[in-house]
């Protein structure tokens, strides 16, 4: 087996992602704060680390159509990198949630809590698992990490539910928390989606190792097989 | 480094036989002996107590037994150039150096003095044209007679062995009539020789010895010494067109090489005509459809042996196979009637073509190898790949594609066949053919028929020749002449192959 | 009573089928009629054996691009298949190649007549020295066509099929080494065009072409493919990608992997493929 200029590329591609993958997941740890430790300065911090998640999905993007182009790859390096190009949105679609989080977190800062911190504490600390699972399974090409990764999502859902039921508890035992409540309803759903992403980059890691699409089972169909 | 020696070649047997047909200067000089009057025809300048010699033609050889004369450089006196000499070409004993005194008709003087020589030029043409007709029926109709009566004569042999008296008879009519009209012929040949032998010519030279001769010997009348450039340049271009068109005189020592420059063309065709053949289908066949083995590799080397072998060892080959085995099996199966006259038992064009042949097959067999090995292996591919057969793929692709190659092949050939000798010598050259190997007579070409060759030529008249002094120029200018033929033939050849190259090359850049 | 809506039902918007490949799953690969059928193919250069039991179908109508490193019996196998390799000296095959029906190898096979059922093309375009519509003309004159007329329809058929009509109807008569590389190669594929062969082979087509002689040689064999069953030899994998239907690997001398091109490049079952590919060797 020869030693290629190109592994060195896609190894580049994979630090660069990993890189964004850390960024992420602190901001998730951050957003956890903020929820449930009522932290302005966390809440800012979050919104501020979303430019740079940002900037390093563009940065990435471009790095990816790069490697696409000159290298004309097959096989893996093609599943590698149309993978990649896939995950990148995804991160960057968790750093968006994470963000508005921290926004909402600005909001509801200055009042009461509604909730139990616990709750987004169990439901923050699921979903960032979830997402350091994922990018682990990507980072180590583990394929069973990847299939536990999309199971946990059923948990999270599960976790979703509670706190919707919960929150739509304490709207009905004392409407003067319903504005506090909402905004606690889209944090949730937030974590929620973040879980959703993490799946989805687990199925693109399944993709990348053994080329067969995992996506929606229901649909039976794979157009190669 | 070839251009230049082929160059310097040419030039050298050029400058040494050009100059030949050049009209000399006759001058005349006292010696102690008496007036001697010539042309100077060489020169040794003087040599440690040698002093310097002058070679002078004097000509004449029926009167003074030789051609040249040396003298010592002090011996001659007082040169002079006599306005009204002249040089007198002749059928027979060479050239004259002298004056024209007097024209005879029928033992009368008709011009005298001053007046002969006009009176001599007056009649020239006339002497060349009853001369021309004479040879004309000497050729033609005593020519015909003659192998008409060859012919009877084979029957009658034939006769003897299964008699028939019809038959015999008709034969012996037909000669009967033969001999009448030969009869007739060579009584109107004798009227036309006594006419021509009419009109003499009273020659005197410088010593004073006069001869009379028929005008109907004599070829040109030159008075050099009066002559203008011009008219000298007319005499030279006459003379170059006699050499090469003309018969050979005088033991070949005069005249013209036509028949050998003929000869050695036909010989050369004949030659290629027979080794391309040859050559190309073994070469196809030790390339392309030998298998590799002891057999193709023996053929090889006896093909690269072949080349190294001397000339001569092939013109006893062709000798002792192809005239005596070959021949002499064909006359005892078809002309046993002429026996023991051989037919193609004797040296002649065919045999020294085929010996030829057998000597230049080795050139031509490796470069037509190299020349199919040089056709594209695609191009075989492609033809085979559309479904063509072996021989159709050779056939269309592979012997087009090598035609240039194999014309390489004989040039080469004919470069080295034209220039042989030696075995010619042995199979069928000879230095005075009687008739050419294609002629009018049927059928037409006679490959029995022995020929003259320019090669031959030149060793003949330079070193066989009872007066090699004389024929010197003839010499170089046959060398020439073969040279012009070798060229002549290579550029054809070569001109062909261009076309073809042209042809198959198109624009590739 | 019923109020009418008075907006129609809208139909249901059908677009036009893609314009691109046939998407063929196993199922339908399965049911497909085959052109060329290779059966356990072995084959010995001398003691060397260069193939090892070969088994590949070709599907009719469709492009099968068989790929490899140099020396891997690509090349010989499509050599074998025209039987061209009898040519060469102390080839030995065993096993079976089946032409519709016929076995090529069975010894009663007239190679000519099956030669002619098998067009190929050459690496190195190697156009005759004549001119180009003698080249074209080739295989029908050697098969013994006169009548000009059938030559001349032939010719220009041939020469519009291979696209090079436009460019060459006003010099047929001109010298086919006259023309361009990818001019000449086309030329090549014409006159392998004009004995109408069933399967046309091709060796390396393009290997000697600029990009876009090569482009216009792979939008050619895609055109091809509507009458022709193509096998095409390349080392260029996104030639075999962009024009194949079917990819086979070769490697050392065996078929490693073969199947539908999408599949073969963007998820090979075997390793080596995958390696070669991918350009981790070769």
């Amino acid at each position: 087996m020869t030693e290629r200029h190109f592994d060195t590329e896609l190894k580049c591609m994979k630090d660069g992602l990993m890189a964004m993958a850390i960024q992420v997941e602190e901001m998730i740890d951050l957003a956890i704060v903020v929820i449930t430790k009522q932290s302005d300065a966390q809440a800012e911090q979050v919104v501020e680390l979303d430019r740079i998640v940002d900037a390093q999905e563009v940065r990435l993007d471009c790095a990816c159509i790069d490697l696409l182009g000159l290298r004309a790859p097959f096989a893996t390096d093609l599943r590698f990198l149309a993978g990649c190009l896939k995950i990148i949105p995804q991160l960057e679609r968790i750093g968006d949630h994470c963000k508005n989080i921290g926004r909402r977190g600005l909001i509801l800062n200055r009042q009461a809590q509604v909730l139990n911190p616990d709750y987004f504490e169990k439901m923050g600390q699921a979903v960032c698992g979830m997402v350091c699972d994922s990018v682990e399974a990507f980072l180590k090409g583990d394929v069973d990490l990847a299939n536990r990764v999309i199971k946990a999502d059923d948990l999270v859902d599960e976790l979703h539910h509670q706190i919707f039921g919960e929150l739509l508890r304490q709207m009905i035992k004392d409407p003067l928390c319903i504005e506090r409540a909402s905004h606690l309803i889209i944090v949730n759903k937030d974590f929620e989606r973040i879980a959703d992403h993490a799946t989805n980059i687990c199925e693109e890691v399944l993709y990348i190792l053994e080329g067969v699409n995992v996506k929606h089972p229901y649909l039976h169909q794979d157009p190669h097989d | 480094m070839s251009v230049l020696m082929i160059v310097t070649l040419v030039v050298f047997i050029g400058a040494k036989g050009l100059g030949y047909f050049w009209p000399q200067a006759i001058v005349q000089f006292e010696t102690a002996q008496g007036p001697v009057m010539g042309e100077i025809s060489d020169r040794e300048p003087a040599h440690e107590n040698e002093p310097e010699r002058l070679q002078l033609r004097v000509a004449n050889r029926d009167l003074y037994g030789q051609d040249f004369r040396w003298f010592q450089a002090d011996e001659v006196k007082n040169p002079k150039l006599v306005a009204d000499a002249v040089l007198v070409e002749r059928l027979e004993y060479g050239a004259f150096i002298g004056w024209i005194r007097a024209v005879q008709e029928d033992g009368k003087v008709i011009a005298e003095g001053p007046g002969a020589l006009p009176g001599v030029e007056q009649r020239l043409p006339k002497a060349h044209s009853l001369r021309s007709r004479i040879h004309a029926i000497e050729k033609g109709e005593v020519g015909d007679l003659n192998a008409s009566l060859e012919g009877i004569r084979l029957d009658r042999r034939r006769l003897k062995s299964a008699p028939d008296e019809a038959k015999g008879k008709a034969l012996d009519a037909k000669e009967l009539d033969l001999k009448a009209r030969y009869q007739q012929v060579s009584e109107r040949l004798d009227e036309l020789r006594k006419e021509s032998q009419r009109v003499t010519v009273i020659l005197e030279t410088v010593d004073g010895q006069r001869k009379e001769q028929s005008i109907g010997s004599l070829i040109r009348v030159l008075p050099v010494n009066s002559m203008s450039t011009l008219s000298k340049l007319k005499v030279y271009m006459s003379r170059l067109w006699e050499f090469v068109a003309e018969d050979p005189r005088e033991s070949n020592t005069e005249g013209g090489i036509f028949p050998a420059i003929f000869g050695t063309v036909m010989m050369v065709l004949m030659m290629s005509l027979v080794v391309v053949p040859c050559g190309v289908v073994a070469a196809l066949y030790l390339r392309e459809y030998a298998k590799d083995g002891w057999l193709v590799r023996a053929t090889r080397v006896a093909v690269n042996n072949l080349a190294g072998v001397p000339s001569i060892v092939f013109g006893v080959f062709g000798l002792g196979f192809f005239v005596y085995t070959l021949g002499g099996s064909i006359d005892q199966i078809f002309y046993s009637d002429r026996l023991p006259t051989p037919t193609y038992g004797t040296g002649s064009i065919i045999w020294a073509s085929l010996t030829l042949a057998l000597l230049t097959v080795p050139v031509v067999i490796v470069s037509t190898e190299e020349a199919l090995a040089s056709v594209p292996r695609n191009q075989r591919e492609a033809s085979l790949a559309m479904g063509a057969t072996k021989w159709q793929t050779l056939w269309k692709i592979v012997l087009p594609g090598a035609a240039p190659g194999i014309l390489t092949g004989l040039i080469l050939a004919m470069a080295r066949g034209a220039g042989e000798v030696a075995p010619l010598m042995l199979t069928g050259v000879v230095k005075l053919a009687p008739s050419m190997p294609l002629d009018g007579t049927f059928p037409f070409l006679h490959l029995d028929r022995k020929f003259m060759h320019l090669g031959f030529h030149i060793y003949d008249v330079g070193f066989q020749s009872p007066n090699s002094e004389a024929a010197k120029p003839m010499v170089f200018m046959t060398a020439l002449l073969l040279l012009a033929v070798v060229v002549l033939l290579n550029f054809a050849a070569i001109n062909l192959r261009r076309r073809l190259r042209a042809r198959m090359g198109g624009s590739t850049f | 009573m019923e109020i009418e809506d008075p907006r129609p039902i809208p139909e249901p918007v059908v677009l036009p089928p893609p314009k691109t490949e046939p998407a063929w799953d196993r199922a339908a690969v399965a049911e497909m009629e085959l052109a060329l059928r290779v059966r356990k193919l072995d084959l010995w250069y001398g003691a060397k054996q260069a193939l090892f039991g070969i088994d590949l179908d070709v599907p009719k109508n469709t492009v099968m691009s068989l790929i490899g490193p140099s020396g891997c019996g690509k090349s010989t196998l499509l050599r074998s298949l025209n039987r061209m390799n009898d040519l060469i000296d102390g080839v030995r095959i065993q096993g079976q190649v089946l032409l519709g029906d016929q076995d090529l190898y069975d010894p009663k096979v007239d190679v000519i007549e099956l030669r002619k059922r098998m067009g190929m093309v050459f690496q190195k375009s190697n156009p005759f020295p004549k001119s180009i519509y003698e080249n074209v003309a080739y295989g029908l004159r050697i098969h013994g066509v006169k009548d000009t007329r059938v030559l001349d329809e032939t010719v220009e058929r041939s020469l519009v099929g291979a696209g090079l009509w436009d460019e060459v109807k006003d010099r047929l008569k001109d010298s086919a080494l006259g023309l361009s590389g990818g001019q000449q190669q086309r030329l090549c594929i014409a006159r392998a065009l004009a004995v109408k062969p069933e399967v046309i082979l091709m060796d390396e087509p393009c290997s000697a072409l600029d990009p876009i002689a090569t482009g216009r040689v792979e939008e050619l064999i895609f055109e091809l493919k509507k009458d022709f069953t193509i096998v095409i030899v390349t080392h260029n994998m996104q030639q075999a990608a962009r024009v194949s239907d079917f990819t086979g690997f070769f490697w050392l001398g065996k078929l490693i992997e073969v199947g539908l091109t999408k599949q073969l490049f963007t998820n090979p079952t075997q390793r080596t493929t995958e390696d070669y590919i991918t350009g981790r060797f070769g």
